[in-house]
């Protein structure tokens, strides 16, 4: 039997076998995936590094394992074969790009869990091409789908979370990572070793992806704390070019409040710049951190951004000539840190914050009152009406206009309104939002559960239990006991400072 | 399912179907990647002029297509993605770029201008006649929320109505917007919108508001 016809049998056998018993099934994947493994390290699949019929006999969806296998040796053997250059196979179009294309697209998502370091190294080199190439857009959407079609839900976070979103920023296709950054993430790749609670085999259904993308699965790369605050900078970032601010605020939040000892990330620090900007754009005040940030790195973020401290207190002033004296003295500071669009943003929307502020104190006002408390210089009725009602109309201004029959001087803005939308509007946003936070508690609760019972399997946790032991004597406490030991422990602990 | 080449037929068969406007952004981001390999020579389906002329066709829709889905910040980002001297040269992408200022800028009387006085491409005009009536809807909604009072004439503006008919005070339109629910006082001779409400989980084009848009006979000329 020749290697090919081998290899179509040896496929074959798992072809509808998805309907078996799990463990079965579990093992026929196994089986494979060694089998190909094997023929790798003998170097057996190189006799088909050029066999470029041989990826049409397979079907990607069905014949994941031996496609993808087979994929990569052809991949490798281009690459050598034009160490210097992108070989014109691999090129965005060409014959072996389009094969990946075609998997990336259709694989089998269950098969692929098998074989996580060959996905994500085929993966990441569809990204890499795509750079190369000048198209990050092909790579970017091809990384989206590939992910999640391996992981609906996204919820483990992985080295392809970052690179997706690099490839984004750079094709300016912000939309595009948007069905990636709006998952909840809940998990690292767990290690290797540790128990899942799940102890079901990889090809079962499971309530959490956790349980298959663990760092002995290869799915992602090694990670470190930087990949983490990279990810949620730049998934602000693209939040911040669709002008989602509220978004963009909750990711910047996380990468400026992250654990910190004693020194601070030079990418917390862009990040709080950022943070300082938006939070203007989108509440009209200086945001302090969220709370959890510890005070030191306050102090290192307020001493290292100075000059966003100073124009946010500038524009808190409602002080127009001194925002704008302040944006030209640092203009070095924002063009350095890539900061200058946003600046400018912020600069648009004083006037809009400063009428919102108007609405604190007054309940309504005249376009000519108006001109004159917001404009420093005089500004026809007209063009306040203009500016006012575009604010109000894209939702921007909570209030309503009453024009008056001949003079725009008269027409007035009312901020507290009788002329309010309906309750039943009212209630359905609330509903909807409603369903959207349920939605959300649901995928938390979820992955919590499983958070929590690989926290409990822990070894840090377990060291932490064995000297709760030691350190209560005698006690008649069991450590090993589920999820409410810790709080026991804590109990005896206080037990003995007394 | 494999995706048919990106061609002009194609194109003009998308942008003329009745497909909803989520459909069609879905068909037509597939596309951008078929449009991006032929921007850099990497599809050998067209040469040249005619490349150039379905590039400025396809962006086009899919920029119409953007604002028809009320994406205008993604639609921004969509013109950093065509090709540079495309964007520069083509009538077509220029008329794109002026529609965006206007609609960034909400400059509505702009946008009527735009949509109805540029010259486009006749494969465009079905989308282009969809994003009137869809900004119309739009912009009553917000008009009858925002504004307790307002004039005929500043209410034909937003709604890009006929000025001649408006300084007339035409009783056609006049009992359009009474037909919506809004009230008008002849002696202050201003409209008093009835706020519109709109389901969440319902676009605004609901049946209701198209219908009394129609009713408004918004074409001028």
């Amino acid at each position: 039997m020749t290697l090919l016809s081998d290899i179509i049998s040896a496929s074959a056998n798992l072809h509808h076998s998805n309907h078996l018993p799990s463990d079965e099934y579990d093992r026929r994947i196994r089986d494979l995936v060694e089998y190909f493994r094997r023929l790798q390290t003998t170097k057996a699949l190189d006799s088909f590094a050029n066999d470029e019929s041989f990826l049409d006999r397979f079907n990607p969806a069905i014949d994941s394992i031996p496609y993808l296998f087979v994929l990569r040796v052809q991949i490798q053997k281009a690459q050598e074969l034009n160490a210097d250059s992108l070989p014109a196979d691999l090129r965005p179009s060409g014959r072996l790009w389009t094969c990946a294309a075609h998997f990336l697209a259709s694989f089998d998502g269950v098969q692929v869990r098998y074989a996580g370091r060959e996905w994500r190294l085929l993966v990441e080199l569809v990204g890499q091409v795509s750079q190369a190439a000048s198209m990050p857009l092909l790579g970017a959407t091809l990384v989206k789908d590939a992910m999640l079609r391996l992981d609906p839900s996204c919820a483990v976070f992985t080295s392809t979370h970052l690179l997706l979103v690099q490839l984004c920023l750079q094709a300016k296709a912000y939309s595009c990572a948007l069905p990636v950054l709006s998952k909840q993430i809940c998990h690292f790749p767990i290690s290797l070793g540790r128990p899942s609670s799940d102890p079901s085999v990889l090809c079962a259904d499971h309530s959490s992806s956790v349980s298959f993308m663990t760092e002995a699965s290869g799915i992602s790369s090694k990670l470190s704390y930087r990949d983490y605050l990279q990810y949620f900078l730049y998934g602000g970032m693209v939040y911040m070019a669709l002008k989602q601010w509220r978004n963009a605020l909750h990711f910047l939040g996380i990468v400026i409040s992250t654990p910190s000892t004693n020194s601070v990330s030079l990418i917390m620090v862009e990040a709080y710049k950022k943070w300082v900007l938006v939070g203007l754009l989108e509440k009209g005040k200086f945001c302090p951190p969220p709370s959890i940030t510890t005070p030191h790195v306050v102090k290192v973020y307020q001493s290292l951004a100075r000059p966003y401290v100073i124009l946010a207190h500038a524009f808190e002033r409602g002080d127009l000539k001194r925002l704008n004296a302040e944006i030209d003295a640092a203009k070095g500071v924002w063009c350095a840190d890539n900061n200058l669009g946003l600046v400018y943003q912020v600069v648009g929307a004083f006037f809009s914050q400063t009428v919102i502020k108007l609405g604190k104190t007054f309940a309504a006002l005249t376009m000519a009152d108006l001109s004159k408390q917001v404009f420093p210089s005089p500004v026809c009725a007209e063009v306040t009406g203009s500016a006012v009602s575009s604010l109000i109309m894209s939702s921007a201004l909570n209030a309503t206009l009453v024009e008056t029959k001949d003079h725009a001087e008269t027409s007035m803005l009312r901020f507290s309104s009788i002329h309010s939308l309906p309750q039943l509007s009212r209630e359905l946003d609330l509903q909807s939002q409603l369903k959207q936070e349920m939605k959300l508690m649901e995928t938390l609760v979820i992955n919590l559960g499983e958070t929590n019972n690989n926290l409990g399997l822990s070894d840090e946790y377990i060291d932490s239990l064995h000297k709760g032991q030691v350190w209560s004597g005698s006690s008649e406490v069991n450590p090993i006991i589920g999820g409410e030991a810790g709080l026991e422990m804590d109990e005896d602990l206080m037990g003995d400072m007394s | 399912m494999e995706l048919p080449p990106l061609t002009l037929e194609q194109l003009s068969q998308l942008v003329a179907s009745n497909a909803p406007p989520s459909q069609l952004f879905e068909a037509l981001a597939r596309y951008e990647l078929q449009a991006c390999l032929i921007s850099t020579g990497g599809s050998s389906s067209n040469t040249g002029s005619s490349d150039s002329t379905l590039l400025s066709l396809f962006y086009s829709s899919f920029f119409l297509v953007h604002l028809l889905t009320d994406q205008v910040s993604e639609a921004r980002a969509l013109t950093k993605r065509i090709p540079e001297t495309l964007l520069q040269h083509d009538p077509s992408l220029q008329n794109c770029l002026t529609l965006l200022r206007a609609v960034w800028q909400t400059q509505h009387g702009q946008v009527y201008q735009v949509l109805r006085g540029l010259p486009w491409p006749d494969i465009l005009l079905p989308l282009i006649r969809r994003y009137e009536s869809f900004f119309q809807d739009k912009t009553l909604i917000a008009v009858s929320r925002s504004y307790e009072a307002i004039q005929l004439a500043t209410a034909a503006t937003h709604l890009g109505l006929d000025e001649q008919l408006v300084k007339q005070e035409d009783p056609n339109i006049i009992s359009n917007f009474t037909k919506c629910g809004w009230t008008w006082d002849p002696e202050s001779k201003l409209l008093h919108p009835k706020p519109i409400v709109v389901s969440p989980a319902e676009p605004q084009s609901s049946n209701g508001i198209r219908k009394a848009m129609e009713m408004l006979g918004t074409h001028a000329g």
